[in-house]
């Protein structure tokens, strides 16, 4: 199958660059040929040679570019929240840029000042997405914004929580330190280690014995605090973390240390302590800043109102940021908006998509007096309406009030970590204890208290504290090459045990854009039908004129000279084309007012659904459909899904919806609309798919940014095989911990044996964690 | 062995000179991007690569 030259779709039907006539490269798309032109016509091609050699390569979606001139970003009072003003002038604002997604994206964004002389400088953080742009002092970011959309990325300006993100900054500095500082120590304390075991005597032994005891204490205290953080915390809340064994043995093993240091004896446990604080510390970093790359709530103000808008006043039109928007000011819809308002119209007759806010597949008519909701899309006409209720107000803005209620309603699981720690701290406690009394029958106090200490440090889960956030750091990242962002690692555990899923139809099933199945032809005609809809549609705005023309477009359909072409809103266009009237009235063609054609518009199903369905049904799992769209139209989805008729729900409300999921336990939710959002906010799980409003990505533990629901499936094969990882890692971790505590009890336990046993779990785990299983190296193939 | 008294004070010092540097790099904020420098190294590689290809296209 040929894929597309700039996104790598696959594509059935390819468009053809023009002006190429013979090279004749594939683009699934006009918004990808757009972009390969613009690159063309500003001699960048270099991008294609870059990314094809690029090892970085995560999935991306074909480009849609968005017709705006992005004024707002030039406005007082824009700059003043978002940009930074420099000494001479210079102006810097970071914009997120949808679409990042290789090697070539970073050669193409950093070539901005080749591409604009405004631009002083332009970086790229790949891993954020961000790039943040240095404009010399006369430069506007609307050109910039341009610039970047024409290219294929969608800027969303980033407003500077400068507190917030100093503070994160901060935060992850002081972490890399402490692994340094553990590092560069747990080395040291090896070099001194060695010798000793390597029968170091006298003056030499004291010494290098004192050595260790000096390298051992930043790690003990600067490097290991937050476990020591960690541990008291649990302790104040009454549970158990796995940072509770962990502090036990450090503080256990550094008194033993000190004591022994202070009693002349060459013996302590920092060789392998040291050496655990630096690797947990490495593992726990991992995880962190794979989960960063994910979902962070902070990433979702990017895409939160970030399109602008045209205010109409009396001093004329201006556009302006959303956020600006107050009551009663008049607004200009322009086609293809997201309205952003609640509010009336004003002027223009237009159809509106409110399938985002209500689920609805079929567009609506709105009039002058109408009432239209912020959130819904409007389709064809300007329209100019006024604003009524905006913000929190409006009935988007409620939702994202339940949404956030939602959250605070969610379950949380006791992962799998804080679960064997609870059994696994009481086990030890009570053993060493036992070891203590045991001991002190036999011989004296003072050696039973040091065997017992012992047992505190050898038992130490380290193998076990390393494992886990280890395969999770593994798990997410592997996904996430996948285009499946995963919040956090707690969406995995979760999502290994749902039993229960509910998909969204609009969008989610379907294609959420109406589509032409077949054309019915009754009776020959002059000329061919698709030339007829071709001559008769080529301007049109209308949702099913554009349909028919996207239908007709792949049979390359001839031009007419048309006379007297009228397009009548809710009826349909008519035209004469070589002395003969043509008609397309709503579902039907006429000929000189005979009928010649039928077709059928609807929202096609995605031709992967019903594979998946199938898949996910025989992996255990209830499938239901969750819509807001009325039954007929669910119900004939259910059927090409090859879901039964009582499985297909119809005619929901975004609350009924969340109430189903709420009585539901282990249930996921795949939405993409603000009708989903409180549902995917309430369900155990919530996937957002690709196109999801930026309210429904806020909702969502997991986002899908590839189209269809291929990815729900991997989702779920991921999580069960992720588990399936910890659990064989916490089977073999134990088994090295009872073999210590019997080393323990038959009195075979010395430093020398736990940094043997220590380092060689951990290397066993680690090995299990890369090894991985056959289902999930299949998956990542 | 009396060499030690020698060497293991500079040893030491080597080895707290180079977690100087660490920390001092750290805070100073070279390790807050770890993603990009890495592709960033690769594209300058690419575009001498791409002027000589275009060089050659031009004799031709």
């Amino acid at each position: 199958m040929m894929t597309c030259i700039h996104c790598d779709e696959p594509v059935l039907t390819a468009l053809f660059s023009e002006e190429d006539e013979q090279k004749r490269l594939p683009f699934c798309c006009y918004g990808c040929l757009t972009v390969y032109q613009v690159l063309h016509d500003k001699g960048l091609e270099t991008y294609y040679e870059i990314k094809k050699s690029s090892a970085l390569h995560k999935r991306r979606a074909p480009v849609d570019i968005k017709q705006t001139q992005f004024q707002f970003l030039d406005d007082t009072n824009f700059l003043a929240e978002y940009a930074l003003v420099g000494m001479s002038g210079e102006k810097t604002m970071e914009f997120y840029l949808e679409g990042i997604h290789c090697l070539a994206c970073l050669w193409l964004i950093e070539k901005l000042p080749d591409i604009l002389d405004t631009v002083a400088t332009s970086k790229l953080n790949l891993d954020r997405s961000v790039v943040t742009v240095v404009l010399r002092p006369r430069g506007k970011f609307s050109a910039v914004a341009r610039e970047l959309n024409n290219l294929g990325y969608r800027p969303h300006p980033i407003k500077k929580n400068q507190d917030i993100e100093s503070f994160k900054i901060q935060e992850e500095r002081s972490f890399l330190m402490r692994i340094g500082v553990a590092g560069a120590a747990a080395g040291n304390i090896m070099i001194y280690a060695v010798s000793l075991y390597g029968g170091a005597s006298g003056e030499y032994a004291q010494l290098f014995n004192s050595l260790t005891v000096v390298f051992a204490i930043p790690v003990l205290t600067y490097c290991a605090l937050p476990f020591y953080r960690n541990a008291w915390n649990a302790i104040k809340n009454r549970t158990l973390s796995i940072d509770i064994p962990i502090s036990t043995a450090l503080l256990m093993g550094a008194m033993m240390g000190i004591f022994n240091l202070l009693r002349g004896i060459p013996e302590n446990y920092f060789d392998s302590l040291t050496a655990l604080v630096f690797l947990l510390l490495l593992s726990r970093y991992f995880l962190q800043k794979i989960q960063e790359k994910g979902l962070s709530a902070q990433d979702l103000h990017y895409f939160y109102s970030s399109e602008s808008v045209l205010k109409v006043s009396e001093s004329g039109t201006e556009e302006i940021h959303p956020k600006f928007i107050k009551m009663n000011d008049v607004l200009k819809i322009r086609p293809g908006e997201i309205i952003p308002a609640d509010g009336i119209v004003l002027d223009g007759t237009s159809h509106l998509n409110n399938s985002l806010l209500t689920g609805e597949s079929f567009p609506v008519k709105v009039h002058v007096g109408d009432p239209v909701f912020s959130g819904t899309q409007n389709i064809d006409q300007y329209l100019l309406m006024r604003a009524n209720l905006i913000k929190d107000e409006t009935r988007l803005g409620k939702i994202l009030k339940n949404v956030e209620n939602g959250w605070a309603h969610k379950s949380h699981i006791v992962n799998v970590a804080g679960h064997v720690s609870k059994y696994f701290t009481l086990v030890v406690f009570a053993l060493s204890f036992i070891l203590f009394i045991y001991l002190y029958q036999i011989s004296d106090t003072k050696h039973a208290l040091e065997q017992a200490l012992t047992l505190l440090i050898v038992t130490c889960p380290c193998a076990l504290a390393l494992a886990i956030p280890l395969t999770f750091t593994r798990s997410l990242s592997k996904a996430s090459e996948q285009g499946i962002i995963i919040k956090n690692d707690e969406v995995i555990e979760k999502l290994s045990q749902i039993k229960n899923i509910f998909i969204d139809k609009t969008g989610t099933l379907t294609y959420g854009k109406l589509q032409i199945n077949e054309i019915v032809l009754f009776q020959d005609s002059l000329i061919p039908v698709e030339d007829i809809i071709f001559n008769l549609e080529i301007n049109t705005r209308h949702p099913v004129g554009l349909a028919l023309l996207e239908h007709v477009k792949k049979k390359i359909p001839r031009k007419w000279a048309v006379t007297d072409r009228q397009e009548l809103l809710g009826i349909g266009v008519s035209g004469k084309i070589e002395g003969r009237f043509y008609e397309i009235k709503k579902d039907k063609i006429l000929e000189d007012g005979i009928l010649i054609a039928t077709f059928e518009v609807e929202d096609t199903i995605r031709l992967d659904s019903k594979d998946t369905i199938t898949n996910l049904i025989k992996k255990n799992l209830n499938v239901k459909i969750l819509s807001g769209d009325k039954n007929e139209v669910v119900q004939k989805i259910a059927i090409l899904a090859g879901l039964p008729s009582i499985n297909a729900l119809s005619d929901l409300s975004p609350e009924k919806k969340s109430l189903l999921i709420r009585s539901t336990p282990h249930s996921m939710m795949v939405g993409d609309g603000a009708n989903d959002a409180i549902a995917l906010s309430e369900a155990d799980v919530g996937v957002a798919v690709l196109g999801a409003m930026d309210i429904s990505l806020r909702a969502a533990d997991v986002y899908l940014t590839t189209p269809g629901l291929i990815p729900v499936e991997k989702l779920i094969t991921l999580s069960r095989e992720t588990m399936k990882i910890i659990h064989r890692n916490i089977a073999l971790s134990l088994i090295y911990n009872s073999l210590s505590v019997t080393a323990a009890f038959m009195g075979l336990i010395n430093p020398l044996v736990a940094a043997i046993i220590m380092p060689l779990s951990s290397l066993t785990v680690l090995l299990s964690t890369f090894v991985g299983t056959k289902t999930l190296r299949n998956l990542w193939k | 062995m009396e060499v030690i008294i020698v060497l293991l004070p500079l040893a030491l010092l080597l080895g707290g000179v180079f977690v100087a540097a660490f920390i001092w790099a750290a805070k100073k904020g070279q390790y807050d991007d770890l993603e990009t420098p890495r592709f960033r190294m690769l594209l300058d590689d690419q575009n001498i690569i791409k002027k000589t290809t275009l060089s050659i296209k031009d004799m031709k």
